[in-house]
């Protein structure tokens, strides 16, 4: 790829923010480059960079996901609690916590998918629906991790010791799965049949169809993997909080879905790719884990925040006006002809 | 038509789920009202017993106690201190409360209990200003209201605290001078910065400090940090001052959520025997930090006192009993009430407790 293709492309300009930031932060603190701010970043990107994958395909098909801290939540609860001590080896948690998500994601992904009516208020509902059912049914509360997970959440893949100020950070195993995670996303996104057909269906449904893709089939399959990647996650999640904290999931929606679109993902569906939402996720979690180390105070740090995100949209925003500008002439051109 | 009937079959699912949401609740506040009078042993001493005396005198008086939740490990800890008021008292006195922490529903069944011939309402208010309605409602048919964690509650008898904030702030900021060695940098960490009570609770220490301690300083650049009231964001902000500042030495923690996530911080980058945290924890949370050292003390008060206290003090209204400065609910927490200054009916007992590696296991909640 050439330079100047490189250039219009949404992900390099998020990717030169971040840098910017990161230059930023060192020239003021002097901490940013070392091993173990780096290694705490990547260990505070895990579970939202999990949740981006998952969120950015649902998007990419043309819908909206808000159920998944719920559906994560409600799933890693009852299997922390219910199944407390019965098994040592980690493997069946992580088994059932995504039977049960992919369950809730068919709930979400019928509804959607069958009537047609709008994901963000469907999965707002549902959402509401799973918490209840935590809450209520299952009288939510903290509980101690089952030995199981807490092992598996005790597991580094590595320690980075600061020589200068003997400060010492662990990096978890789940980094690992993260980036396995990762890496399956972008193969079923770009190498497979299954990947063309969420792009085809995100971008025009009844094109799609035409095509032969089969859209409710699509929005189904899209909907389940969103609902077990997040029983997934929610199991991760507590595995390395090394407590059951059924509420500290809750919120994270809106965090993930602007992760999302400053990586370039079109929140109307069809546009965007694994590694903008890679970078926004990135660039999402640097920010507000550098702002003590900038010296923003704590009154400060929102707007801060927010105008991050603004910067970012802005950019990719751009970027789609420029595209969609060059679209337009020519479609007017050949009108032109016909006239 | 499909859409007709997805509609109808929505409707059903919820009108199905919030009937068995009221199930739940009435189920429970059944539970309790048979399991009140069951609780019997007396075996607390003290106040508890010359309690009991006027009791017997012959009135038989009906207090319902509705909290934020039933089902929150919290307010089940206060059904404890509701039944053992109710035992040693022999007067019935039960706790219902939503399932889940939902104002709408708590003002709900408040609704319905005021209708059903009780002489004393106790209220711990999921939103206080909402509930005054109802509140106003029930003091015009001329029942006993008594608030807790309701402060700026405009229609009720009186509203009883736990402590008063700044109290509380001091006897965090005692615990962790006593840690730090009485020197050091500390800073204090907040839910939010808008959040009243725990930036009392900080004010309250950071006021014991500059009066009692001298040799320690809050951190200028940085005096209060925002945790969101998790658990993951108070760890991560944790660390990133810690790394920033390396000279401070202590924190303090308002929000349940600060504590757990601060010690985490400290033992993971190996500053335990350096760095010092002591807050606001919930016991089921903390157990494991504070049984492997990573924790040495949590503050807290104990909602049992709180729902014994609200029941104790009904009754004493109900009796006509004058209430004021001094006046002693029976138990040591709240053996001496003060009244605010600002708001009569506003009364504070000294109720924080401190819970170590040696106590944790007394508290389930």
């Amino acid at each position: 790829m050439n330079f100047k293709r490189l250039t219009k492309k949404t992900e390099f300009y998020i990717a030169v923010i971040i840098l910017a930031f990161c230059l930023l932060v060192q020239v003021r603190s002097g901490q940013f480059f070392t091993g173990n701010n780096i290694v705490d970043l990547l260990r505070s990107m895990t579970i939202p960079m999990m949740f981006c994958v998952g969120e950015m395909m649902v998007l990419i098909s043309g819908g909206v996901d808000c159920s998944f801290p719920a559906i994560a939540s409600l799933s890693m609860y009852f299997v922390c609690t219910k199944m407390d001590g019965m098994f040592d080896n980690p493997l069946p948690y992580f088994l059932v916590a995504m039977l049960l998500g992919l369950c809730m994601g068919a709930v979400n992904g019928f509804i959607v998918a069958k009537f047609k009516f709008p994901a963000m208020i469907v999965t707002l509902g549902t959402s509401s629906l799973f918490l209840g059912i935590m809450q209520g049914i299952l009288g939510s509360s903290e509980y101690p991790l089952t030995s199981g997970l807490y092992s598996l959440g005790s597991t580094k893949l590595l320690t980075a010791v600061n020589a200068k100020s003997g400060l010492t950070s662990d990096l978890p195993v789940h980094f690992a799965f993260m980036i396995i995670l990762v890496i399956l996303a972008w193969l079923l996104m770009n190498k497979t049949m299954l990947g063309r057909a969420i792009y085809a269906v995100g971008g025009d449904e009844v094109a799609a169809a035409r095509a032969g893709f089969h859209v409710f089939g699509t929005r189904m399959f899209i909907f389940c993997l969103s609902g077990a990647l997040a029983g997934f996650i929610g199991v991760c999640r507590s595995s390395m909080l090394l407590t059951v904290s059924p509420n500290n999931m809750i919120g994270m929606e809106m965090d993930v879905i602007a992760a999302c679109v400053l990586g370039g993902v079109s929140l109307i569906g069809g546009r965007g790719g694994i590694v903008g939402a890679v970078l926004g996720t990135a660039l999402m979690t640097i920010v507000s884990n550098s702002l003590i180390l900038l010296g923003v105070s704590t009154q400060w740090s929102r707007v801060f925040t927010g105008l991050i995100i603004i910067v970012g949209t802005a950019v990719s925003a751009i970027q789609e006006q420029q595209r969609k500008k060059k679209l337009f002439v020519t479609i007017s051109d050949k009108a032109e002809v016909k006239g | 038509m499909k859409k007709k009937l997805l509609a109808t079959l929505m409707t059903a699912v919820m009108a199905a789920t919030a009937l068995a949401g009221c199930g739940g609740s009435s189920g429970s506040a059944g539970n309790s009202t048979t399991a009140a009078p069951a609780a019997a042993p007396a075996d607390n001493a003290g106040g508890g017993s010359e309690a009991a005396a006027p009791a017997e005198g012959g009135k038989d008086y009906k207090i319902a106690v509705v909290v934020k939740g039933n089902t929150n490990g919290w307010f089940i800890r206060m059904n404890e201190g509701i039944e053992k008021w109710a035992g040693e008292t022999g007067i019935n006195a039960w706790m219902t409360g939503p399932t889940d922490t939902d104002s709408a529903q708590q003002i709900q069944i408040i609704q319905d209990i005021i209708n059903q011939d009780i002489d004393a309402l106790c209220v711990v208010p999921v939103d206080p200003a909402a509930c005054e309605p109802v509140l106003q409602e029930a003091k015009d048919k001329g029942i006993v209201v008594i608030c807790h964690e309701g402060s700026n509650v405009e229609n009720c008898d009186y509203d009883i605290e736990a402590f008063n904030n700044a109290g509380y702030g001091a006897f965090i900021m005692d615990n962790l001078a006593e840690l730090m060695g009485k020197k050091g940098t500390y800073t204090t960490m907040v839910g939010f910065l808008t959040t009243a009570s725990h930036n009392e609770w900080a004010d309250g220490a950071v006021a014991q400090q500059e009066a009692q301690y001298p040799d320690m300083t809050l951190l200028a650049d940085l005096p209060r940090v925002e945790s969101e009231n998790n658990t993951e964001t108070a760890y991560e902000k944790a660390k990133e001052v810690l790394k920033k500042y390396p000279e401070l030495t202590g924190f303090t923690g308002s929000c349940s959520d600060d504590t757990p996530g601060i010690a985490r911080a400290i033992n993971e980058l190996g500053l335990a025997d350096k760095v010092h945290v002591v807050g606001t924890g919930m016991p089921n949370e903390c157990r494991e930090l504070l049984k492997n050292g990573s924790l040495t003390c949590i503050t807290l008060w104990d909602p049992a006192d709180a729902g014994y206290a609200m029941c104790e003090l009904a009754r004493k209204c109900l009796d006509g009993e004058e209430i004021g400065n001094g006046t002693d609910l029976g138990l040591p927490a709240y053996d001496s009430l003060q009244v605010d200054e600002s708001n009569e009916r506003l009364l504070m007992g000294n109720g924080f407790i401190s819970v170590t590696a040696d106590n944790v296991d007394d508290y389930d909640f």
